[in-house]
């Protein structure tokens, strides 16, 4: 929607603090958004995104009880005082969990909801519908129902159902973390579309900057609720040294592959009709495998198979006598019991407090142990699943999905675990969409799709993928 | 629509008419008959719609265990007329009508909500009963309270899984026991529910919910006139079924 009028947004002095917290969780902070900018914000867990990102859209303070000071402007009038409602022509915000905002049951009617509420004429709104669902590739989703969607399918229909709004303002909160690689360029060439010829501005949280490097935002970092950097659109910046995700470059794992830990025959698997058919691999102790895919693959189905939580079809799976289970789910409240973090850990340590009080400094939760887990932030919850499932010293270890909305730091942590499980006789089973890094984690690769399965060492299967034009499963389209 | 039968080509609103005829019948009218009755019309209206009986019945199994269960705590604790057996424990012919009455009418009310839910696209039922002049808000609870049902299925068949792999066992065998098995399944279940609920609530307010007193239906929704006949009849069945009760028509 180009206007004569700039529609700038000018954040001034910024500060937001929650209700029994002892820090502000944004703390004065100051940046002009231009109309038709990309901007990237990056940073450590609990650093502020998401808190910049609500109070920008109104629901901090309306609808999450805080203190705010300081002033937001767009197109220079402020946002102070005003209902979320009443901004949501004007500023969109995506939330990190898709399934967390659907709130309708066909995904035609999800796109409606927004425009039905603007009161807009029928035909108006149809057409709004049409062309969202279009923009977003899932125009052959309309009629379905929306809990049968898969996660990148929830995805971009909450997308789609933002832009049916026609903000001026776009805001996202990581939305790379539940899209296949794939879904990830197709979102990004979509965004790119809006900016270039709408104009509209984008303001994206993200851990995974490489992700976003096809729209050359400008980023801002911060942390600890500050702003403590600035950085130019498309300037080059080394990852590691600005503590962002990326170029990982880690040094060789020290196992050594030894005895058979799992093997999986001709393995078939499915729902209404098989997601694939004849799969076989086996696994050693020492080794790492990583699961790649397109959403709705099945990676998740084969986890839950080589942890005996689902029955195969077709096939079979031997696991070694001894073999002791930890599997990190995807979403980590799911494996949280406790109501204190001290007492999940003695879940697992009965008798030991030393040994929690080490694995909690490890995981850095240390200053955490009487709160409730459920009430930690997403990372820290994550981090506490892998200390209590490494805890019951597994040695075949599945993670989902467990780098999603984690920095740099804490994925090298879990690294580091991982590491120490595998050179302990361990062998490691991993779930994840980040490319390059299951590229410099694994020992081997398994690319499952629907009808599809390719495993090898991580270079012969990126070569199979590309020989198949699947080439934004292969590392390059990253860097 | 196409290729829709029975139930599911009907109007939302003349389902829940049904809905409410079959309910309200089996709670007006105390008799094994009438109950049983009732019960063979819901699967007879289940089978019109497309729903083999075997398969209806065994997403319903959970149900049938309980009406069961139903049916024997009645036996076992009602003692009027003859008896039936007399040891080691008294069942009386009133005892095994009175757990039949109740079976059924559990039965009756839990099957036919089920229909109901199978066969019935909330979205219309939802535009309907706004036409009928429902504020919008509550016909958008309907909406989200469906929305939740197979949430909270998906919550706890994970919850139960990674108690599975965390060797937490879930028992209901004392009380102890009971209270273990609640906090461990219950709560995660519910702190996750209501989680959900806030990004909800904030996801809808980000697309103006609420902003104006009425809202666009863009979707073509159920006639309101029929909607009324439809209810209107199924209310008159009600009330007769009450009637007749009350008169011992029946």
């Amino acid at each position: 929607m180009p206007s004569n009028e700039r529609f700038d947004v000018a954040i001034s002095n910024l500060s937001v603090r929650y209700p029994d917290r002892d820090r502000d969780a944004l703390e004065a902070f100051s940046e002009t958004l231009a109309e038709g900018e990309v901007v990237a914000i990056a940073g450590p867990s609990g650093c502020g995104k998401t808190t910049l990102c609500r109070t920008l859209a109104g629901f901090v303070p309306s609808m999450i009880p805080a203190i705010v000071s300081g002033d937001v402007r767009l197109g220079g009038e402020s946002i102070r005082g005003v209902a979320p409602e009443a901004l949501a022509t004007r500023v969109g915000l995506v939330q990190q969990d898709p399934d967390a905002q659907i709130c309708t049951l066909s995904a035609w009617q999800e796109v409606a909801f927004g425009p039905e509420n603007l009161c807009l004429p029928a035909a108006e709104v149809r057409a709004r519908v049409e062309r969202c669902l279009g923009e977003l590739g899932i125009a052959h989703l309309r009629n379905r129902v929306t809990t049968t969607l898969s996660g990148g399918e929830k995805q971009r229909l909450a997308i789609a159902s933002i832009l049916a709004m026609q903000p001026r303002v776009l805001l996202f909160d990581e939305p790379t973390a539940n899209l296949d690689p794939k879904g990830i360029q197709a979102l990004f060439r979509t965004l790119a579309d809006l900016v270039r010829v709408e104009e509209r501005t984008l303001l994206i949280i993200e851990h995974r900057i490489d992700a976003l490097l096809a729209l050359g935002p400008r980023l801002v970092l911060l942390d600890r609720g500050k702003l403590v950097e600035r950085y130019p659109a498309r300037e080059r910046i080394d990852y590691a040294e600005v503590g962002l995700r990326g170029a990982w470059s880690l040094p060789p794992a020290e196992a050594t592959a030894g005895s058979p830990r799992i093997a999986v025959d001709r393995l078939s698997f499915g729902y209404a009709e098989p997601l694939w058919r004849d799969l076989s691999f086996s696994l050693r102790e020492g080794e790492v495998l990583a699961v790649i895919g397109p959403n709705g693959g099945g990676k998740t189905s084969l986890l839950r198979l080589l942890a005996g939580l689902a029955t195969p079809r077709e096939g079979t799976i031997e696991r070694a006598a001894g073999t002791r289970v930890g599997f990190v789910f995807q979403h980590p409240h799911h494996q949280i019991f406790e109501r204190t973090v001290r007492r999940e850990m003695e879940l697992e340590h009965p008798r030991g407090t030393d040994a929690v009080d080490a694995e909690l400094r490890e995981a850095r939760l240390e200053g955490l142990e009487g709160a409730a887990p459920l009430s930690l932030s997403f990372g820290e919850q994550r981090r506490l699943t892998v200390a209590t499932t490494l805890a019951r010293r597994p040695n075949l270890l599945l993670l989902d999905e467990p780098f999603i909305g984690q920095d740099r730091q804490n994925v090298l942590w879990m690294i580091s675990r991982v590491r120490e499980t595998i050179a302990g006789g361990g062998t490691a089973v991993l779930v994840t969409h980040d490319i390059p890094l299951a590229d410099a984690l694994a020992d081997r690769l398994l690319y499952l799709d629907r009808g599809t399965h390719l495993l090898g060492v991580p270079d012969e299967v990126f070569g199979r993928l590309r020989e198949l034009g699947e080439t934004a499963f292969t590392p390059e389209a990253w860097s | 629509m196409t290729g829709a039968r029975g139930l599911r080509r009907s109007s939302p609103m003349a389902s829940f008419a049904l809905l409410l005829c079959l309910v309200g019948v089996a709670l007006a009218v105390p008799s094994v008959v009438v109950e049983g009755t009732v019960l063979l019309v819901t699967v007879a209206f289940a089978a019109v719609s497309g729903e083999r009986p075997i398969g209806f019945f065994r997403r319903l199994r959970f149900v049938l265990l309980f009406a069961l269960v139903l049916f024997v705590a009645q036996a076992l604790s009602v003692h009027t007329g003859h008896a039936v057996v007399a040891a080691p424990v008294q069942i009386t012919a009133g005892g095994l009508l009175a757990g039949a009455r109740m079976a059924l009418r559990f039965l009756v009310i839990l099957s036919a909500s089920a229909l109901f839910v199978q066969t019935t696209d909330p979205d219309r039922l939802a535009q309907g009963l706004i036409r009928m002049g429902v504020p919008y808000r509550y016909g958008y609870l309907l909406i989200l309270a469906l929305r939740f049902v197979p949430f909270f299925q998906d919550e706890l068949r994970s919850v139960r899984e990674a108690q599975r792999v965390r060797g937490i066992e879930v028992s209901v065998r004392s009380p102890r026991r009971i209270v273990h098995a609640v906090r461990y399944t219950f709560v995660p279940v519910l702190v996750s529910g209501l989680h959900r609920v806030d990004s909800i609530a904030i996801s809808m307010k980000g697309r103006c919910f609420g902003l104006h007193p009425k809202r666009t239906t863009s979707r073509e929704a159920p006639q309101s006139g029929w909607s009324l006949v439809a209810l209107g009849v199924g209310g008159l069945v009600i009330a007769l079924a009450f009637a007749a009760a009350r008169g011992r028509w029946i």
